[in-house]
């Protein structure tokens, strides 16, 4: 598994919902298309006549280069996905994402400082929410996208009763 | 009335006033602005030996004089009334200061997060003899409690009572409501005015200067354009204004250590004290840039909850400086009153090699050999090494650089890798500290040694926060410390 290159051993990691795909989808789409979109319409302005430049073969390239990048991207979504991973620990928090950018993080349950959960229309949609971890540093980044509703009220409670018996000042 | 009731010892509880003449220190550049309005057309025609008013506004001169002093006397009238509805109190562990009069706040800072302490004077408020208090408790941002002006010698016993609060210093009982006396200080280092003025001659900042000004000699030649001088102008300008500010800023630059913690002062015109508890510091970096190297200086910066990431603006960008220039030994110093306990047999080794070596030497741990194409340069220099108390992390071969974070102050961790560094086996460790000018990274380290780091690092944290009980650093008393949430602002309309 090409996913397992950096993972500290010996640890069983818990999935996000398969149904989290959808709402990656969603929001490829709306990004990506409109993206390609607004870059196509120079290729229809000069086609009409009403623009001289740019050239044909910009007008075409561009867009056609963007909507061949967004299309990797939409292949990479599932694997991206299957590949974030969080496990509960005894004193802390693991959590990791990205295929190519590989990252594990380590979040002490003592340095929690609170802990976020949100949910989007499409998110609310599936049942789903995305669970914010927040420490006193900016640079930590966590946070776990598309947990199942209960399964992130679960989590929450938990973190926050740990976090209530180990904590620690900065 | 004014704060010299805290230093005649009256009672805790007592709410109280900053200094009466406040709103004039605050208010002197809306003053300055209204006068200079309203005089400089006045002024003008005096020099031209013109009537002091024109023609023909003069019917007009009693309504116009009449709207000037209107919004004169409004603007002092909102300065002594914003200085009329400020009120602080120091009691049972808060500092709380209420101001405003239309939008009414209340803010408290509990004292045993405060985590750093200044006493900012600027010129105006230098001359009259009064200060800004200023302490900054554990969050980002715009979260400082100022208490300005006080007097100099109030605001320096504030001062010692609030760092004696938050120590935790046990007050004499017989006489509970006595004033905390200050802590003595030890002086431990001061950088010559002529050290400052070398090392600000020799920055990056004079690099990128005399690159550019090379570089556009060399253009006007090519071009035969010499109209684009003129352009450098407002930028000659601006390094002249940038020199001056860090000039001001690192002026007399002196740091002494007192059982409060590290005490820093500096300014030229603007003076300010710093004061920074034991333990607050979260991470601290170590720099030299390339032509320091001749003269054998470093500069050191702090990541302190509070001081936020302005390391590019002004304030904040003095505020975390730990010291501006100085030699090998300043930097041991200050390393030491940073991290008493270095927490191995041979510090001296450690921090040097830290510091200027390169290679394994000190139980350090490089880029393996077979990223030398990745990192031409850097691969024998960047490494890591773990002491019980800290972890250190150096880079650079030009731009040298070591940051020091302790194992109790690793907020978070995490493991990264991307595709090329995957292909030679590498991996980088990011600690996550409060926000400030220090990142710590371990960059291109072996994949199985920056995996045993992140899961070592991790427990030693773990274990270096059981030791910590206590957020009062005098009294490590077995004490249940609750959420960092420690402000409350109230907005009532």
């Amino acid at each position: 598994m090409p996913t397992a290159a950096i993972d500290p051993p010996g640890i069983s990691w818990l999935r996000v919902s398969p149904k989290y795909i959808t709402v990656r989808l969603v929001e490829w789409a709306l990004g990506n298309l409109v993206m390609v979109a607004v870059l196509s319409l120079p290729l229809v302005f000069v086609r009409l006549g009403w623009w001289r430049w740019p050239p044909l073969w910009l007008a075409i390239g561009l867009p056609a280069f963007m909507l061949l990048l967004a299309l990797w991207r939409l292949v990479l979504i599932p694997r991206q996905v299957r590949a974030i991973g969080y496990a509960e620990r005894e004193d802390d928090l693991l959590i990791r994402g990205g295929i190519f950018f590989q990252r594990v993080m380590v979040v002490p349950y003592g340095r929690m400082q609170y802990v976020d959960i949100s949910a989007g229309p499409v998110e609310r949609g599936l049942g789903l929410c995305s669970l914010k971890l927040h420490t006193a540093s900016a640079g930590t980044n966590a946070g776990i996208p598309g947990l199942p509703a209960e399964e992130g009220a679960r989590l929450r409670e938990q973190l926050s009763a740990r976090g209530e018996a180990r904590l620690a000042g900065l | 009335m004014s704060a010299g009731g805290l230093a005649s010892g009256k009672p805790d509880g007592e709410w109280l006033r900053v200094h009466p003449a406040t709103p004039f220190v605050r208010g002197w550049v809306a003053l300055a602005a209204i006068g200079y309005f309203f005089g400089r057309d006045s002024f003008e025609r005096m020099l031209q030996g013109q009537p002091l008013i024109d023609d023909r506004i003069a019917g007009r001169a009693p309504w116009l004089l009449g709207a000037g002093a209107l919004m004169l006397v409004l603007a002092v009238l909102s300065f002594i009334l914003s200085w009329y509805f400020t009120r602080y109190q120091v009691a049972e562990g808060y500092v709380r200061v209420n101001t405003g009069f239309l939008f009414k706040q209340q803010r408290q800072a509990r004292l045993d997060r405060v985590q750093a302490i200044d006493i900012v004077q600027p010129l105006l408020a230098r001359i009259f003899g009064l200060a800004e208090l200023k302490f900054e408790v554990a969050d980002a941002g715009e979260s400082a409690v100022r208490l300005a002006y006080l007097r100099i010698g109030d605001a320096r016993q504030l001062r010692a009572t609030i760092l004696a609060r938050a120590s935790g210093v046990r007050l004499d009982p017989a006489q509970p409501e006595a004033a905390a006396p200050e802590a003595p200080e030890q002086h431990v280092l001061q950088v010559p005015p002529s050290r400052l003025f070398g090392s600000l001659l020799l920055s990056e900042q004079t690099v990128f200067i005399v690159l550019g000004a090379a570089a556009s000699v060399v253009l006007s030649a090519l071009t035969e354009n010499r109209a684009f001088f003129l352009y450098l102008i407002p930028a000659a300008l601006g390094f002249v204004a940038a020199y001056w500010s860090s000039f001001n800023k690192g002026y007399n630059f002196t740091a002494a250590i007192s059982p409060d913690g590290i005490r820093l002062r500096y300014g030229l015109l603007d003076t300010q004290a710093q004061t920074l508890p034991p333990g607050r510091i979260q991470a601290l970096k170590v720099a030299q840039p390339p032509l320091w190297r001749l003269f054998g200086w470093y500069r050191m910066q702090v990541n302190a909850a509070g001081y936020g990431a302005g390391a590019n603006n002004g304030e904040g960008g003095s505020r975390t400086t730990l010291l501006p220039v100085g030699r090998m030994d300043d930097v041991l110093n200050m390393m030491a009153l940073v991290l008493p306990d270095p927490g191995t047999a041979d510090p001296l080794r450690v921090f040097q090699q830290g510091v200027n070596g390169m290679d394994s030497d000190g139980g350090f741990v490089t880029t393996p050999r077979r990223a030398r194409l990745l990192a031409p340069l850097g691969w024998r220099r960047n490494a890591f090494a773990a002491t019980d108390t800290a972890l250190l992390m150096r880079s650079g071969r030009w731009w040298r650089q070591l940051v020091v974070v302790p194992h109790q102050r690793t907020q978070s961790i995490a493991l990264q890798q991307g595709p090329l560094a995957r292909r030679f086996g590498l991996a980088d460790v990011v600690l996550h500290t409060t926000a400030g000018p220090v990142a710590p990274r371990v960059i291109q380290a072996d994949l199985r040694e920056a995996q045993a780091l992140f899961d070592a690092q991790a427990a030693r944290a773990r274990a270096a926060r059981r030791r910590q009980t206590s957020e009062q650093w005098l009294a490590q008393l077995d004490q249940r410390p609750t959420p960092a949430s420690q402000q409350e602002g109230q907005q009532r309309g």
